[in-house]
């Protein structure tokens, strides 16, 4: 017996080298080179930190990506929650509908969305010249390059990420739990508020998170629909290094990028394993 | 269903507007798109005066677009190949072996779903100018791979750790060889898990801008890069033409999905 499904025990690591080995040369080793040349270029020292921080137009950037990743976690949040509710409440085969275009959003091509967008936003675009005739505006007003573009643009790309989980969170709440306020009077925004809220609490936190997280980084959606005054971390990255070869600079920011995104990730985890609980 | 019928009153309401919004949100874009790559507009007037094909046809006529589709599947068949075996044999040693670090391996093989896709490609883009390996089929493969791989790893791991192995114990009885066990067993009993990661895989290559963008050269464009490229200069409705196209594939891809997965349903 001990042959057979002892042999079937691997005691050692072997399938896994192939991908070990690749994710070593082609993943850690440039990465590490990267990071490395924040302290090295053009010499040794903290100088590329000193300059990041010190100037106003790279603090201004660094306040500028959490601003618009806090935004945009908030507004898919508050875009995503009751519809994660409301596909939870539905019928099955509503439900599925409602899924399925939400899947077929989050597989259109990146680029493609974003370019609607674009467009829709514009000046002479189509929900500007809406709302004129409508009434509600007679300016159109600046959608596009600038903050707000780049929020509703992202936006649109986070809330799948926010459903999905949420959706998850909100069925395994029991119904039993809000039949019971129910009976007992409460009125549906008491329910919400004293009963699926705080329970659907680390769901949130979790989602939110984790939208957080992603947003940090994102370079093709806010350098398309961003100006240049609301620049992000990811887009200065790419710009000191393409533009301006400055290297050093460029590698301190991608420290920051990636010490920011592996501390909230750390702390994410923690909260998925409480949740769990 | 957390508020069953009858529940709710004006609430009930308000949270139905809210979602009847938050689904038109979700499908403007696609829909816009597709009406916009049948407008006659080069100015992207909308409604359009009037409707023509005519962005497709430029679309069709133009070789770069062919090519860079062309470079764009070629390039994701081999990153969903090599990601499948390279993530599939991990996810083997991962719930299989009884080694030391197995948790430390696992963090280690999604690390680069957690990075930056931007620093990896800015990492990688030093990497390969200094090893000439900028505008190859090699390169782009590679930056690929590596977003692809976690996909493998978690996709195979899941349905290895759902796998019974009393099965592959019941065929080592019966005397089948190891290879005879993988093949006619196990591979079969984790096909699931082993399409899932294909999918995956290929998405993860199809669509990916950033590592892309650093890594293509003038001759080598990638069907992304090449949307990138002309959106930087102007908002041509071809790009729209191209759109329409990829959201009717992935359209395509979850209509056979869908149907694959109610067929599998009833047993």
């Amino acid at each position: 017996m001990k042959t057979a499904a002892a042999s079937r025990t691997l005691h050692e690591a072997k399938p896994a080298w192939p991908a070990i080995a690749f994710l070593l040369v082609c993943f850690v080793l440039p990465v590490g080179a990267l990071l490395l040349r924040s302290v090295t270029d053009p010499q040794w020292g903290l100088q590329n930190f000193a300059e990041l921080l010190a100037t106003g137009t790279y603090a201004r950037v660094l306040f500028n990506t959490f601003l618009v990743a806090a935004t945009v976690t908030l507004a898919s949040l508050i875009v995503g929650y009751p519809l994660a509710w409301l596909i939870v409440m539905l019928p099955r085969r509503w439900q599925q509908l409602l899924l399925a275009i939400l899947l077929m959003s989050m597989w259109t091509s990146l680029l493609a969305r974003t370019y609607a967008w674009l467009v829709l936003l514009q000046k002479t675009g189509v929900i500007n010249r809406l709302l004129m005739f409508l009434g509600v505006i007679d300016q159109p007003l600046a959608l596009v390059n600038n903050l707000v573009g780049v929020v509703i643009g992202m936006t649109y790309i986070m809330l799948p990420f926010v459903v999905l989980p949420l959706r998850a969170t909100l069925s395994s709440i029991d119904p039993a739990l809000m039949h019971a306020g129910a009976i007992c009077g409460a009125s549906s925004f008491r329910l919400f508020r004293s009963v699926l809220l705080p329970l659907s609490l680390p769901g949130i936190g979790a989602a939110g998170l984790m939208v957080f997280v992603m947003s940090l980084g994102y370079y093709i959606t806010p350098a398309l629909l961003g100006g240049t005054s609301n620049m992000m971390l990811a887009e200065l990255i790419t710009q000191t290094v393409q533009s301006f070869l400055n290297w050093g600079l460029g590698a301190a920011a991608a420290v920051i990028l990636l010490a920011a995104t592996l501390l909230l990730y750390a702390v994410h985890m923690r909260y998925l394993d409480e949740a769990e609980r | 269903m957390i508020l069953t019928r009858g529940q709710g009153g004006l609430f009930r309401y308000v949270l139905y507007g809210h979602a009847a919004l938050a689904m038109a949100f979700l499908l403007l874009p696609i829909v816009f798109i597709a009406l916009l790559s049948l407008g006659s507009s080069r100015w992207l007037a909308f409604p359009p005066p009037e409707w023509t094909l005519k962005w497709y046809q430029e679309l069709a006529g133009d070789p770069r677009w062919a090519e860079s589709l062309w470079l764009s599947l070629r390039l994701a068949l081999c990153v969903t190949i090599l990601s499948v075996l390279l993530g599939g044999a991990a996810a083997f040693a991962l719930t299989r072996g009884r080694f030391r670090g197995r948790r430390l391996l696992k963090a280690f093989f999604v690390s680069p779903m957690i990075v930056p896709v931007v620093i990896v490609a800015i990492a990688l883009y030093s990497f390969s100018l200094k090893l000439g390996l900028n505008g190859t089929f090699i390169g782009f493969v590679a930056g690929h791979l590596i977003i692809a791989v976690p996909f493998s790893v978690i996709c195979v791991g899941n349905s290895l750790r759902a796998f019974d192995i009393a099965l592959e114990q019941a065929a080592a009885i019966c005397g089948a060889s190891r290879l005879q066990t993988l093949r006619r067993v196990t591979i079969p009993v984790i096909a699931p898990g082993l399409m899932a990661a294909a999918i995956f895989s290929f998405l993860a290559s199809w669509d990916e801008v950033v590592i892309s963008i650093f890594m293509a050269s003038p001759q080598l464009q990638t069907l992304p890069v090449r949307m990138w490229t002309s959106l930087r200069m102007d908002l041509s409705p071809v790009i729209a033409a191209v759109s329409t196209l990829l959201v009717l594939a992935s359209m395509l891809l979850m209509l056979v999905l869908g149907l694959l997965l109610i067929r599998r349903a009833p047993k």
